[in-house]
């Protein structure tokens, strides 16, 4: 398999369940040796997507191809592909040590027993797990929990591993140190992360590739910074929770929305007209004061304090909450008062215009 | 005294209090009778009364008997025949309830289904072996019409292959309760988790599903070995009086007013079920597990 060769590919794949279509005629490759992110708020077929690929469930329709083979009728166990459960699914009956060695011992695999110490204490290692090889899962954390579940998989060198919310079980300290962590092992080994995550900042920290899913559908694929700068449509720029979204109606090259009438110049199509603008991109003036563009007057609710930056919501005379991030190395904050009447602008220039009457 | 220390005093009172009830009830119905029947062994016994001038009679007349030592032995016997039978019938039963049906629904009605016949009395389910069972019973018949057999089997009732059968269609339900219970209870992620490392249907099995669900053959098999181990009326009412189980040697000992002898079978019935329960507890740690 020479390098530019996907390490697996989906191929028109498409999952029903009844009537509800949970992954829609998917195409999809993932590069080897990459981590790869997959953004889908829930019910987007995000684990239906790894449960095909792991072969937990078949396809009605499409192909799945792993290094060049289709394994669509292989059976889960002869795949070799790696997953890592949300909730861990350690043998609760088994310690630490016999978890990471159960591919070993009961796979296809004939490893002798020597080198099953070797390589499971190689991978003990590698996850920091040593001394607690004779630990029950009971009686271990959750991240470390989370290490011998990743441990378990990587001792069997995968080339690919999926990894389903891995660290949705984990309080919020652990999951920075882990989102770290798992970029860092991926990095000493040659084999393909395909991370599924619900978190937008979670799939833009982690992966290489960005890849949005909605309603089983791949919607856009890209570099975090791509998807975050320019999101090809809409419902991705609202799956970011970084813009303010406004519904409105655009008529040749002006876009109508609560504040007034803008002209734009750029339009990305879509399926609703959508004015898009960035919550640190948006700002909060005092009445009568000029401002740089449209004028969209708000009352103010509440602030949130979040070390690096402050959160100001604001809410429309439509009850449409409007948020303004505002980061405290650009100078100390504006005071504002709860419920008195504001004026938000943003330069137009760095809105995004998404619209049926696309310019592309 | 702080006000905590009250406070902690006045909770562990009244703990104790909510305790006494079943306190009371454990020792006036179940440890003071346990003394009493190994007093009574003891005891002397005549023709037509008893009196407590201790003595080891009874004892030494159980165990140099050869029908109450041959009890003793087959109540032994058909305790293991029953307790393999209600495992190797129950278990697929219960892997199929708690594992493969997926839908929880289906399950519950599945084993509401399994607890179907204990609507009827114990003693007609019982019974209603005689008809199947017997020379000119359902089995015979339909064996005959078959040209299978010629003469109808006769050994098939009043045998102890019709205690067996009595028996292992009764308990088998306590034996596929708990271990269903169990099964339900194993997150399928793990057993998705084996697949993934590569594991196949038998090795999933014996190494995560099997030692899993131990908890629960072992709760099922505490359930069938005292109910089994006291059993006096299937082998009555199947057997024809030729299999005497400890259980039977009670009854007609009390029904002859022989309180002493009753007395030393009752003691060496609860100290077999005492070893044989600890026995399975040793297997497991339930505490842990349930």
């Amino acid at each position: 398999m020479n390098q530019s060769e996907p390490v697996f590919r989906l191929e028109n794949v498409t999952r029903r369940y009844g009537d509800l279509t949970a992954l829609d005629s998917i195409n999809f490759e993932a590069p080897r040796n990459e981590y790869l992110s997959l953004l889908g708020p829930s019910g987007s077929g995000k684990t239906c997507l790894l449960r095909i690929i792991a072969g937990f469930e078949k396809p009605d329709e499409g192909k799945v191809y792993f290094q060049g083979k289709d394994i669509t009728s292989l059976p889960a166990h002869e795949r070799g592909i790696g997953f890592v459960f949300q909730n861990f699914a350690l043998f609760p009956h088994l310690s630490v040590f016999e978890n990471i060695a159960f591919g070993f011992r009961n796979g296809t695999m004939n490893v002798d027993a020597s080198e099953i110490d070797k390589r499971v204490g190689e991978a003990v290692e590698m996850v920091g797990l040593a001394g607690l090889e004779d630990r029950n899962p009971e009686q271990i954390s959750g991240g470390q929990k989370q290490r011998v579940a990743l441990a378990r998989t990587l001792v069997m060198q995968p080339k690919l591993v999926l990894l389903d919310e891995p660290l949705g079980a984990l309080d919020a300290n652990l999951r920075g140190r882990m989102q770290t962590e798992l970029r860092m092992i991926r990095e000493q080994l040659d084999v393909t992360f395909l991370h599924v995550t619900g978190s937008e900042t979670e799939a833009l920290a982690m992966g290489d590739t960005v890849s949005v899913l909605d309603s089983g559908k791949i919607i856009q694929t890209g570099a975090p910074d791509e998807i975050y700068n320019d999101p090809s449509s809409s419902d991705v720029a609202l799956f970011l929770n970084r813009f303010n979204l406004f519904e409105g109606k655009l008529e040749k090259g002006s876009f109508a929305g609560p504040f007034g009438e803008v002209a734009v110049k750029k339009v990305q199509p879509n399926d609703r007209d959508m004015y898009a603008i960035r919550y640190d991109r948006t700002k909060a003036y005092k009445k009568g004061q000029t401002v740089p563009g449209p004028a969209l007057p708000a009352k103010f609710l509440a602030s949130e304090y979040l070390g690096s930056s402050i959160i100001f919501l604001f809410e429309t005379v439509d009850r449409k909450q409007v948020e303004i991030d505002h980061h405290l190395s650009f100078g100390d904050p504006d005071e504002y008062k709860v419920g008195e009447e504001y004026v938000l602008s943003w330069d137009p220039a760095q809105a995004l215009v998404f619209g049926k009457e696309a310019t592309q | 005294m702080t006000v905590d220390t009250i406070r902690n005093n006045r909770q562990k009172s009244f703990s104790q209090l909510l305790l006494a009830p079943g306190v009371f009830w454990m020792l006036l119905f179940l440890v003071a009778p346990i003394v009493m029947i190994i007093y009574v062994s003891f005891w002397t016994q005549t023709t037509f009364s008893i009196n407590s001038t201790l003595t080891l009679a009874s004892w030494k007349n159980f165990f140099s008997s050869e029908a109450y030592v041959g009890a003793l032995w087959t109540t032994l016997r058909l305790w293991l025949i029953v307790l393999s039978l209600t495992f190797i019938i129950g278990y697929p039963a219960a892997l199929f309830v708690g594992l493969l049906v997926k839908s929880k629904t289906l399950a519950t009605v599945l084993l509401v289904l399994c607890v179907i016949p204990f609507w009827t009395s114990f003693l007609i389910r019982v019974l209603a072996w005689r008809p199947m069972l017997g020379k000119e019973g359902a089995i015979n018949i339909i064996l005959q019409k078959l040209g299978l057999i010629n003469t109808p089997i006769e050994a098939l009732l009043f045998s102890e292959l019709s205690v067996v059968i009595g028996m292992t269609q009764i308990y088998v339900v306590f034996m596929v309760g708990p271990i269903a219970f169990m099964l339900g209870r194993i997150d399928r992620n793990i057993i998705e988790a084996a697949r993934d490392l590569g594991a196949g249907f038998g090795r999933i099995f014996w190494k995560i599903i099997f030692p899993l669900s131990l908890p629960g053959v072992v709760v099922g098999a505490i359930f069938v070995s005292v109910m089994v181990l006291g059993e006096f009326a299937t082998s009555g009412a199947l057997s024809g009086r030729k299999v005497n189980l400890l259980g039977n040697i009670i009854v007609t000992q009390v029904g002859s007013l022989k309180w002493a002898m009753a007395s030393v079978v009752g003691v060496i019935l609860t100290f077999l079920l005492a070893v044989v329960v600890a026995g399975f507890l040793r297997i497991v740690d339930l505490k842990s597990e349930l």
